[in-house]
């Protein structure tokens, strides 16, 4: 009876979307589950590189090494209570941070990961990047308004802002590299950048790495940018009113925004998880080493960078911050699209 | 702006500056001290809890003058007196402002600032001092030869030199 009912080949055809996604939910379980550990110890990292740069030792008590502190922090932050002010317009304040850690997290499907571990390979990978990453604002910004407080209301402004104007001056610079690779796609352009003779575009785009750096750490709202939270003036900024739970999913989507954003400049500058041809020829044996754990390398080093930033520079003024957005990273990175093209062009 | 300003300015020249002293702190040793396991050594003469002082045959020396009591600013000395004898001699340690004068006041070195800093308590009435406590302290802190040269090391008492130090300029007369 069974037989009549679906045909051999139909069978055939829903045994094998079966698979797929049987894959994909794996891949997909593999990759939060990973990134939500980086998260945890990235902020212990965190913590452990400013407290030496500050000659502290910081976390020491909760384990050997204070290793075991993002735990403890996680369960601290699990059984808080959880504050709702009474004037707070309620589907919204639930809202907010749902979308912002949302929006960050739908990022880590497109990234690249190693040669053929990608969860969506999808073509406009760059593109998809940009407009999800552009949705975390509206997280920002419904929570600050939700709050009703006047600290948590101008730190969503300022974050609005703020992240618009520096996703313009990080798109452009990622225009250069999309000359360069001839593609949207993450993982074609870590096979163009191996294939080419510098290895990483790091070397001809530097003046976009330089742009793009900055801007990462604007986008993410970090020190010297960190307007939105500025916690001398706003208290935290945009999650002043959040607490338990839900100030702990506000933080997860910063740190797996400043995770996504390593993420893409290790594919789009540093070669994603291949190592330039001139390295491998001179040192052989480095061939041996998985693709994966040049990637991770490059990810550490790119948010040890940020972490370095935030030891060492104090907060720019609000001002400050958009001249420097507008009067000098999107000029620059125009010119280096200009720049980029003619030369695609001439050669 | 001058063209060295400009060239400062395009690289980085300042902020790179600073990121290498951050990078160089990295690997410098910290100078936290994780407190309960390691402590900070105690500076000679320091001024911690109180104690009262025991002669040789183990009786206090303090003979309830009230000196103490009168020259402390925060007034947290009582001294009870009954048939000659000091029958109550109190401290509250919470109004303590630990100058020392006390110390300096005392004819016959009676009382003592010990090294003891780690008396938190939960409860007021433990942070109280009473006799007994303080003639304890003073076996405690100050055992043997460290409570006999105390007062020597740090304070005079005036009952054993009533002269003013011979470093200070002072009138002292035509027949020295």
């Amino acid at each position: 009876m069974f037989e009549n009912a679906i045909s051999p080949e139909a069978l055939d055809t829903i045994t094998k979307i079966g698979i797929n996604v049987g894959i994909a939910i794996i891949k997909i379980a593999v990759v939060l589950g990973i990134g939500l550990l980086h998260v945890a110890y990235a902020t212990y990292f965190e913590r452990k590189v400013i407290g030496h740069m500050q000659v502290r030792l910081g976390p020491m008590r909760v384990g050997p090494h204070g290793l075991l502190q993002p735990i403890a922090d996680g369960l601290k932050l699990f059984f808080k209570e959880d504050i709702i002010p009474a004037n707070a317009d309620k589907p919204l304040f639930y809202l907010g941070p749902v979308i912002f850690m949302a929006a960050s997290m739908v990022n880590l499907s497109v990234i690249p990961f190693a040669s053929n571990f990608v969860i969506a390979n999808i073509n406009v990978g760059l593109l998809f990047i940009f407009a999800i990453a552009g949705m975390g604002v509206y997280g920002i910004f419904i929570s600050g308004w939700a709050s009703n407080s006047k600290y948590a209301f101008i730190g969503g402004l300022r974050s609005s802002a703020q992240v618009l104007s520096y996703e313009i001056a990080m798109g452009l610079s990622l225009v250069g590299v999309m000359i360069m690779a001839g593609s949207l796609n993450l993982t074609d352009i870590v096979k163009a950048q191996s294939d080419s003779i510098y290895g990483m575009y790091a070397i001809p785009q530097i003046v976009a790495f330089v742009v793009f750096t900055i801007a990462a750490v604007a986008e993410t709202n970090r020190t010297p940018f960190d307007m939105p939270e500025a916690e001398s003036e706003l208290v935290a900024g945009y999650f002043t009113e959040y607490t338990g739970f839900r100030f702990a999913l506000f933080f997860l989507g910063e740190y797996i925004a400043m995770i996504i954003m390593a993420s893409l400049a290790t594919v789009c500058f540093l070669g994603g998880w291949t190592i330039p041809w001139y390295i491998t020829k001179v040192l052989p044996f480095l061939k041996i080493v998985p693709g994966i754990v040049w990637f991770l390398v490059k990810v550490y080093a790119f948010i040890f960078f940020y972490y370095w930033i935030r030891a060492t520079l104090p907060r720019y003024r609000y001002d400050q911050l958009m001249a420097i957005g507008w009067k000098i990273l999107i000029p620059v990175a125009l010119a280096n699209i200009l720049l980029t093209g003619l030369v695609k062009i001439l050669l | 702006m001058t063209v060295r300003e400009l060239v400062n300015k395009i690289f980085f020249i300042e902020i790179l500056k600073g990121m290498a002293l951050t990078l160089s702190r990295l690997f410098s040793h910290a100078v936290t001290i994780q407190y309960p396991k390691e402590r900070r050594p105690i500076a000679p003469g320091f001024r911690g809890q109180h104690a009262l002082a025991k002669n040789p045959q183990g009786e206090s020396k303090c003979v309830g003058c009230g000196l103490c009591a009168a020259m402390c600013p925060s007034q947290c000395i009582q001294i009870f007196r009954e048939k000659g004898k000091v029958a109550r001699y109190e401290i509250d340690v919470l109004r303590c402002i630990f100058c020392g004068f006390c110390v300096e006041a005392c004819p016959y070195g009676a009382i003592a600032l010990t090294e003891n800093y780690e008396y938190s308590d939960y409860k007021k009435e433990d942070m109280y001092l009473t006799k007994d406590k303080l003639l304890s302290n003073w076996d405690k802190y100050m055992p043997g030869k460290k409570g006999e040269e105390y007062f020597k090391k740090f304070w005079r008492p005036m009952s054993e030199d009533f002269g003013t130090p011979s470093g200070q300029a002072v009138f002292r007369g035509k027949h020295s």
